[in-house]
């Protein structure tokens, strides 16, 4: 893998989301290049940093200056009719928030900022929607996960070796290992 | 008279001396024989084997040679053990689990796997010997428990103990510690594919002061905990399970022979949501794990196979076999060591689904009450293990539910001829005459019947 492609690469592996090859490829790539490390050392700890954030809330008054306007706008808009009325009408009680500072002056950042919110509370029915993908490809590594779990607890049964193939079957299940299958005929 | 006597002794004694001062063989008195060293029997070096984890600590490196990934693979582990029931595993090598920790405290087993700095969380992979009485009962009943000898491992010696399956799956060699009764070699044998597991410790330390905060584990700074407590609740029986899962659970007509149930669970991953059964002879495991047949895709690997004209895959692990067919909207996972061929006339007989014929026949053949056939039927038991159980149940006057008991081998031999008041010889006489007559061969498998998933009848 060439520089150029692990470079673009290096934030999807930094969050798992490559393929077995593609992860290989990275990882050799990381052995020779060190301005790759470097930028990995980077994203990661970014990473790290952002995670270990508190989600933030938004201040009490933003709900109740938003809900009433939204109320009000939407008894006024029937004559607007339809979504298109209701938008208008939410779009009008955003804009009337009395946003400090900047956000005040643009509104658009403040769209903005609802589109994200509007996306975090969907953010479920994504989640469910993804949960079943997953559980589709995962099928197989999960029950033997649970088989050998199991197994561990009958006398006489290797505890290591249970630990390995529980372990390797968790990698997969976290999404971070390729299938450990015996007679793969894909 | 007494001077004769006497002479006779002084010359026997100068002759004597004179023999030894010639130098003639002095042959001393025998000593005593030693009292014979008394081998232990087989199901007491088994006992022994099961009672060591809580009794010894030890500390090792062992070798496993099992297949991994598609082909045979050594792993090298450093093994610590506290008892009763805190174990330490770090892999050393090959290069791919080589700085992985498992650190378990009999509730909870901890993974840290270093090349992702993310920590698992998950159940604890050891009873911690609580069902080591348990155990020795189904494997005592279950297996042809066979002393083939004594051998060394690394320098110590071994009680040689071979564990055969009467019914299907692997076949088992321990090496025994004599002094200890820790296994310190292990071999599982596949009936079809000979050797499929080696264990054995390269080096090990006994009567060890193992500091307890060895078997805790700190992940590094910035680790990824992720809790994978998948299986919850592994005692319900298949009713329980029923009423938790909202889907109908289908319990096996019949099982190979010593398979009894061991528990129900609810496995959870995401969205999808399975009832799990498992069944044991005591040493091999068949899990069964049922889902809405929408909840989850066929995987893209293993072989296509036809399940009594029902379309299904196989897959082989090595030393894990996994079967998956559908049936009536439930999609159908069954996972163990049993033959491939074992695995699909169990699933053949789920798929046949002539759950209440079944029960009638028991009835009628064990003059039972239908209902409490059905009833057994939800606590798990399959169809020749209900007959066993009548019969018994008749031939000993005792109740169902302690004749269930003893059929699952949560009642030992001993602990019911206490019981009953009768010598263990007779208890066993009399069980195997009442189970020769109540010998159910397994129905064969029959066309499956359209129509909805039939379940259990929930009591």
């Amino acid at each position: 893998m060439n520089h150029h492609r692990a470079g673009r690469l290096l934030s999807a592996y930094v969050d798992s989301e490559l393929t077995a090859a593609e992860t290989r490829a990275v990882q050799e790539h990381l052995l020779d290049c060190a301005a790759c490390r470097d930028a990995y050392e980077n994203l990661r700890a970014a990473r790290d940093l952002l995670g270990g954030l508190p989600p933030a809330e938004p201040p009490a008054e933003f709900w109740a200056a938003v809900r009433g306007p939204v109320m009000r706008g939407a008894a006024a808009a029937g004559a607007l009719g339809g979504w298109a009325g209701r938008l208008r009408a939410a779009w009008a009680s955003v804009a009337r928030f009395p946003w400090p500072g900047i956000a005040g002056r643009r509104p658009g950042l403040v769209l903005a900022g609802a589109l994200v919110a509007l996306a975090l509370a969907a953010l479920p029915l994504v989640k469910g929607t993804v949960d079943r993908l997953h559980a589709t490809e995962i099928g197989v590594d999960l029950y033997v996960h649970d088989h050998a779990l199991q197994m561990g607890t009958a006398p006489l049964v290797d505890r290591a070796y249970v630990g390995l193939v529980a372990g390797d079957a968790e990698l997969v299940l976290a999404g971070n290992a390729p299938r450990p299958i015996g007679d793969d005929v894909r | 008279m007494m001077r004769l006597a006497a002479k006779a002794m002084t010359a026997a004694l100068v002759l004597l001396i004179a023999g030894v001062a010639i130098g003639a063989p002095f042959v001393p008195p025998a000593p005593p024989a030693p009292a014979a060293a008394v081998t232990p029997t087989p199901r007491a070096i088994l006992k022994m084997a099961l009672d060591a984890p809580r009794l010894i600590d030890y500390e090792g490196t062992k070798i496993i040679t099992a297949l991994r990934n598609g082909r045979m693979e050594t792993v090298t582990v450093a093994e610590s053990h506290k008892r009763p029931n805190l174990l330490r595993l770090e892999y050393l090598s090959p290069e791919d689990v080589a700085g992985r920790v498992i650190v378990d405290d009999g509730t909870t087993a901890r993974h840290y796997e270093p090349a992702l700095n993310m920590l698992f969380e998950d159940r604890s992979i050891q009873d911690g010997g609580a069902g080591a009485a348990a155990g020795l009962t189904l494997l005592t009943r279950n297996y042809d428990i066979v002393l083939l000898g004594t051998d060394e491992v690394i320098g110590r010696q071994a009680y040689v103990l071979s564990l055969t399956p009467h019914g299907t799956g692997v076949q088992r060699q321990l090496w025994v510690d004599r002094l200890t009764g820790t296994v310190l070699r292990s071999e599982d044998r596949d009936a079809s594919r000979g050797l499929v597991l080696t264990t054995y410790f390269s080096r090990i330390s006994f009567s060890l002061n193992l500091p307890e905060a060895y078997f805790r584990y700190r992940p590094p700074a910035g680790t990824r905990v992720v809790s994978l407590q998948t299986v919850a609740g592994g005692t319900l029986n298949p009713a329980q399970l029923q009423r938790q899962v909202g889907f109908p659970v289908l319990v096996p007509p019949a099982l190979p022979e010593g398979y009894t149930f061991r528990g129900g669970a609810v496995s959870r991953f995401g969205s999808l949501v399975s009832a799990y059964l498992r069944y044991s002879d005591g040493g091999n495991i068949i899990s069964f794990f049922e889902a809405p047949a929408g909840s989850i895709g066929w995987p893209a690997v293993g072989v296509p196979v036809r399940v009594q004209s029902q379309p299904g895959r196989f897959i082989d692990l090595g030393y894990f076999r996994v079967l998956i067919w559908e049936q009536r909207g439930l999609r159908i996972t069954a996972v163990g060591t049993a033959p491939s061929e074992t695995l699909m006339l169990v699933a053949g007989q789920l798929i046949a689904g002539r759950e209440q014929a079944l029960v009638t026949d028991v009835s009628r053949r064990t003059e039972a009450d239908p209902a409490t056939v059905r009833r057994l039927r939800s606590e798990g038991l399959t169809f020749p293990e209900i007959a066993r159980t009548f019969a018994i149940s008749h031939a000993l006057g005792t109740s169902i539910d302690t004749t269930v008991r003893f059929v699952h081998g949560s009642l030992s031999v001993t602990d019911l001829a206490t019981q009953l008041r009768m010598r263990p010889d007779a208890l066993r006489a009399a069980v195997r005459r009442a189970v020769d007559t109540a010998s159910m061969t397994p129905v064969l498998p029959a066309p499956a019947p359209s129509g909805p998933p039939a379940g259990l009848s929930t009591p």
